[in-house]
């Protein structure tokens, strides 16, 4: 009996341990960060839409990715399922249709930003600045509200048409305005 | 067994179920987007942790924020007095009376002192005041930050930590930390005017204030707040029976002019960012001392015919100023490097007043000289992510320098008229031997690790090493672990050891006047502790008060809406600092003839001087709950409703110093102290705030219980009983940038329990002094005010 007392909390421990850590306020801000992305993806046209599956791409270390790969499993975005990988350099990016940018350095951000312009990808960051160093979609929180940045030109650069909808709701830069 | 064993069983089986991961947000992502960019995320919080922001309901410390909206909605103009309408524990009487405490009351937290809280500005160390407080106040024998310095609409958001973290930030963070967030980058530019009086018809409030941001390239700004602000004196005395029944004393909140300015900068470039923040504020301020009746021994009539009311008008300007740069290296180690510069100068002028010493010829005010706090901290942080994990460190070099500067002389001159009452009536100025200037140097080192032992588990450990030039090293430690059992459910601890230096003002403070016996001169008053009267009568180098923390608690999240929270706490604090009785062979009664000898010897008729005298435990349960709904057509409804119950019980006593020959007890704690230190505070503290919002307007109401508490009369222990109070403010949105706001505090018109009958002439019910100086919530009763904003 104390064997199986023993192996019960030894068990439960395990699980204890090991199981994900399901719910977190922190997880809730990444959440509405997935939320985001697939959501302002849906109002972007790229100019060819010849691939079968939406891609996106966490560049840098970020837990955005493992919440975007647990959020749209199950979900389409412009109609095609979606995948989400990580690379750890600019090397890695390739042509995926959204690239998000969590490196700590501007350096590292503007490399990554010229590759996206380059291969027609949309970039969205929560990093300070990042609209005005060409990046197309930042993220910031002020007083636990959402403010959207969008680099208008940065988007045009990249050869990608953002919607009306989406630009109703953010601050437009055009030029390069603060 | 078999039972247990099945019940623990189905407990996994059941804990599994519960931990799987959460349900998509599939209720945010079908929201239409004009809907999704309106959902906000929860709370952030800077401080308790170095690993940047983070959710205050994720910490494994309890941590409260305060937005500016909240702050805001309780109609008050100073920060100090919108947190004692918010925050449970935040104790912030309005005393009357008390010299220079009217003028910069202190706050407190969980029933301790004012310095045993430490206060940040986005995370950098304010200085406290130069006002030691001396009088009957709670808070006495301390000094303390003045909170409204800082301009409300310069502020986000105010994060309190309801932990010990000495051993993180340094001394003084015992109670807990305040963290004012200043207003960064994404306002509105505003402009506000406000107008207001209470029911009685003074205490008129004047306030115009402006936020203007500057946006800089790279999200940077410049943001600059100026604030003029006039608060009308009160007065809740009663009439004087010895006085033909004349109302002749001022009891109320001071007459007080504010010129408040603030600024919070930015400016990137690259991966580096100067930053600036700071505020300067001056205030000009009135308020009574005890009157002085036309019979009195102090007066003379052919100067006061009908006697004087002595003003005590203080002048103060506080100057906070942090220039730093911070930055992201290749590695993705973060630095960053600060000076932060702080000075408080308590000026003291007496106006209506007159030395009754000198005769007809006194003038009528005085310059009574100045206290004077100059604070320089130079700081260096390093912190990296591995991981989950992040490791923090830093050094930290502090200068301190503590003056006092003597008043003109006829402030503090005993003259040839009277051989009792030297110095200026009301606030005796500061005499030529009382100068002080001390100086205190501090180095310390500190790490700090954020550590995810598993997915459920974080730890988070602290240690910092200090050494003060005046009393040597300390180390401390603090252990937080929290773990979240099941999806909804965070368990948090936290052990902790702190300390928290001597003031200098503790150390220094010398205050002293001069009576005449015969031929001799006497002087008498507070001496600091290096003072050669007060070191042959015991007194040594002040040890740092040092502490101990235990805090268990548990949040609970079922969904976004709601929160809820407990929190146990313990807190044992030895060697508190505190001021001796008066030690006089005619007061202590069994005074060593060896210390009359020592008083005689220094013509000295008696002397108190600071010293470490006991030990404290504090214990008590904080409860929170928070829920905000959003509700169609852009309406939203928040609830927040908070109860703090704190208890101090004095533990240990030290020994009294030998060459006295008394107790501890009888030096120190007579029933005013010992009442003051544990019950003098409300023992529980209820919250419930609430707004409902729309795009046309808003509607909050602010509920608190205050709970009851006690003072003594002579040596009697006197109850005040429990009160609430209830603000109302209404918020028109007149269009997108400009808002009418009307309101009340106190709608109710609540007034603190009276000291009931009494045989004294001064105080007492319908007497001129009928409340104590220890009411939570001020005197004042209802009040109501008229605000405009505009956004720009």
């Amino acid at each position: 009996m104390r064997r199986g007392l023993i192996a019960a909390g030894l068990w439960l421990c395990s699980v204890m341990w090991h199981a994900p850590l399901a719910h977190a306020s922190d997880a809730e801000l990444l959440q509405l960060k997935a939320v985001y992305l697939g959501r302002f993806a849906s109002y972007v046209q790229w100019p060819q839409q010849e691939r079968t599956v939406f891609d996106i791409a966490v560049i840098g270390a970020h837990p955005l990715g493992e919440q975007l790969a647990g959020f749209y499993a199950d979900k389409r975005i412009q109609g095609k399922p979606v995948r989400v990988r990580a690379a750890a350099n600019v090397q890695d990016i390739g042509t995926p249709d959204v690239l998000f940018v969590a490196l700590p350095t501007v350096a590292a951000r503007q490399a990554a930003i010229a590759h996206a312009q380059d291969h027609g990808i949309l970039t969205i960051s929560d990093s300070k600045g990042f609209a005005e160093l060409g990046g197309i979609i930042q993220i910031t929180f002020v007083e636990q509200n959402v403010q959207i940045k969008i680099n208008y030109d940065a988007a045009v650069k990249t050869g990608l048409h953002i919607g009306a909808p989406l630009l109703s709701i953010a601050t437009v830069l055009r030029g390069s305005q603060p | 067994m078999k039972r247990l064993l099945s019940l623990l069983s189905l407990w996994a089986a059941c804990t599994a179920a519960l931990a799987d991961p959460p349900g998509p947000r599939n209720d945010w992502y079908e929201l239409p987007l004009d809907e999704l960019v309106r959902v906000q995320i929860p709370p952030q919080a800077d401080v308790g942790s170095r690993d940047g922001a983070h959710s205050a309901l994720d910490a494994t410390v309890p941590i409260d924020v305060y937005t500016a909206e909240q702050l805001l909605s309780v109609g008050q103009n100073g920060l100090a007095q919108a947190l004692a309408a918010l925050v449970p524990g935040f104790n912030y009487p309005r005393p009357s009376i008390a010299d220079g405490t009217d003028h910069a009351p202190p706050f407190t937290l969980r029933s301790l002192n004012p310095d045993q809280v430490l206060v940040l500005v986005n995370g950098k160390r304010l200085h406290q005041s130069a006002l030691l407080h001396t009088n009957g106040t709670i808070g006495r024998g301390s000094s303390g930050a003045d909170l409204n310095t800082i301009p409300l609409l310069a502020v986000e958001r105010v994060e309190v930590l309801r932990d010990g973290a000495a051993a993180q930030y340094g001394s003084d963070a015992i109670a807990g930390i305040i963290n004012i967030v200043l207003k960064g980058y994404g306002h509105a530019s505003q402009a506000q005017a406000g107008w207001g009086r209470t029911t009685a018809g003074d205490g008129l409030q004047r306030q115009v204030s402006l936020f203007h941001t500057t946006p800089l390239a790279g999200d940077g700004f410049i943001n600059l707040t100026a604030e003029l602000r006039g608060q009308g004196s009160t007065n809740r005395a009663g009439p004087d029976a010895l006085d033909g029944g004349r109302i002749n004393t001022h009891f109320g909140d001071a007459d007080t002019q504010d010129l408040l300015l603030a600024w919070n900068a930015e400016v990137p470039r690259g991966d580096t960012s100067l930053y600036a923040h700071g505020h300067f504020n001056r205030r000009n301020s009135s308020a009574g001392a005890f009157f002085r009746r036309a019979d009195d021994e102090r007066n003379l009539p052919q100067i006061y015919p009908q006697g004087f009311l002595p003003r005590i008008e203080p002048r103060i300007t506080d100057l906070s100023a942090t220039l730093g740069a911070k930055g992201t290296w290749d590695s993705g180690t973060r630095w960053n490097v600060a000076y932060t510069g702080g000075f408080n100068d308590f000026h003291f002028y007496v106006a209506n007043s007159l030395n009754r010493s000198l005769g007809a010829d006194s003038p009528t005010a005085f310059d009574s000289g100045a206290t004077s706090l100059a604070q320089h901290t130079l700081s260096a942080d390093l912190s990296r992510d591995f991981g989950p994990h992040t490791l923090s460190g830093g050094y930290e070099y502090r200068v301190e320098n503590y003056r006092i500067r003597q008043g003109e002389p006829a402030s503090y001159q005993l003259g040839p008229g009277s051989a009792w009452y030297p110095g200026a009536q009301g606030f005796g100025g500061f005499a030529p031997e009382n100068e002080v200037n001390a100086w205190r140097r501090s180095h310390a080192l500190y790490l700090d690790l954020k550590y995810a032992l598993a997915p459920r588990w974080v730890l988070n450990a602290a240690t910092r090493a200090e050494h003060y030039s005046d009393f040597g090293s300390t180390l401390n430690g603090k252990l937080a672990l929290g773990f979240r059992p099941v999806a909804h459910w965070l368990l948090r601890t936290s052990v902790s050891s702190g300390f928290r230096a001597p003031s200098l003002a503790q150390s220094h403070f010398t205050s002293t006047a001069m009576v005449r016996d015969g031929d001799t001169i006497l002087q008498y008053g507070n001496y600091g502790v290096d003072h050669p009267v007060a070191r042959a009568l015991g007194a040594t180098d002040l040890k740092p008060e040092s502490s101990r923390h235990f805090t268990l608690g548990a949040v609970w999240q079922p969904t976004q809406r709601l929160t809820a929270s407990v929190d146990g706490f313990l807190t044992d604090i030895r060697d508190r600092i505190m001021a001796t009785g008066y030690i006089a062979g005619w007061n202590l009664a069994q005074l060593s003839p060896q210390a009359q000898a020592i008083l005689q010897q220094h013509q000295v008729d008696g002397a108190t001087y600071f010293t470490n005298a006991v030990g404290t435990r504090t214990r008590g349960v904080d409860l929170r709950l928070d829920y905000k709904q959003e509700l169609p057509q852009g309406r939203r409804w928040h609830l927040s409703a908070a109860f703090q119950r704190a208890a101090t019980r004095i533990t240990s006593v030290n020994r009294a110093p030998s060459v006295l020959g008394v107790d501890m007890t009888d030096l120190i704690l007579d029933p005013y102290t010992r009442v003051t230190m544990e019950s003098g505070q409300p023992s529980t503290a209820l919250k419930l705030w609430t707004q409902y919002s729309t795009p046309g307007y808003d509607l909050a109401f602010n509920l608190n219980r205050f709970g009851s508490y006690a003072s003594t009369y002579g040596s009697t222990p006197v109850t005040f009983g429990a009160r609430w109070t209830l603000d109302v403010q209404f918020a028109y949105h007149w269009d997108k940038n400009t808002t009418l706001t009307v309101g009340g505090t106190n709608v109710l018109n609540a007034r603190p329990a009276q000291w009931g009958a009494t045989d004294d002439d001064l105080t007492g019910s319908g007497k001129p002094i009928p409340y104590s100086q220890y009411a939570p919530f001020g005197y004042n009763g209802a009040a109501y005010y008229l605000r405009l904003g505009v956004r720009f």
